[in-house]
């Protein structure tokens, strides 16, 4: 509850800056009304990035994996002994 | 496959990074820059800085649209 005030809080004050800089001459209005879709593709850049990000730093454990590789075949031969005649896929 | 994954990774991260400076430089920064200068002619018109976004969101929601769709066909009804 409080991100999302938070994250209400910084919109408010996003859009109270765009509103004053609307008013204000200091950049044309043709410029300043393009700055919404400006914060849309920033937004969308970031959610870009941080799926990359993720990609890039995705744990892997292949020394792990061997490991689970060795256990299934030990279990495998362990219950082949107990039952044998049984079809292990 | 591990190798793809983080080439992809690397790739979105790269492409996202690019895309925000240029569009930064674009509609930010060339405002505050004389009209006559030589940067101006790397970027198209201001027109293009809404059309093109909104051409490709429209494109991206409507892809996703049809994908969500032919899951939805696809997967099997729930037998009640």
């Amino acid at each position: 509850m409080r991100h999302i005030l938070k994250i209400a809080g910084l919109l408010a004050v996003l859009l109270a800056v765009w509103i004053g800089l609307l008013q204000s001459s200091l950049i044309s209005p043709q410029d300043a009304l393009l700055l919404p879709v400006y914060l849309i593709i920033a937004l969308g850049c970031y959610g870009l990035g941080m799926v990359g990000i993720g990609l890039l730093v995705f744990p892997t454990c292949p020394k792990e994996a061997l490991l689970l590789e060795k256990d299934v075949a030990e279990a495998k031969a362990f219950f082949r002994e107990i039952w044998g005649g049984c079809q292990f896929p | 496959m591990e190798l793809g994954d983080k080439a992809i990774g690397f790739f979105l991260l790269t492409f996202s990074f690019s895309l925000f400076a240029y569009y930064t430089f674009w509609v930010v920064i060339l405002p505050f820059m004389d009209g006559d200068h030589f940067v101006h002619k790397y970027f198209l018109p201001k027109e293009y800085a809404i059309i093109i976004p909104t051409v490709t969101g429209v494109a991206v929601l409507s892809f996703l649209m049809v994908f969500i769709g032919f899951i939805m066909l696809k997967s099997k009804p729930k037998a009640l």
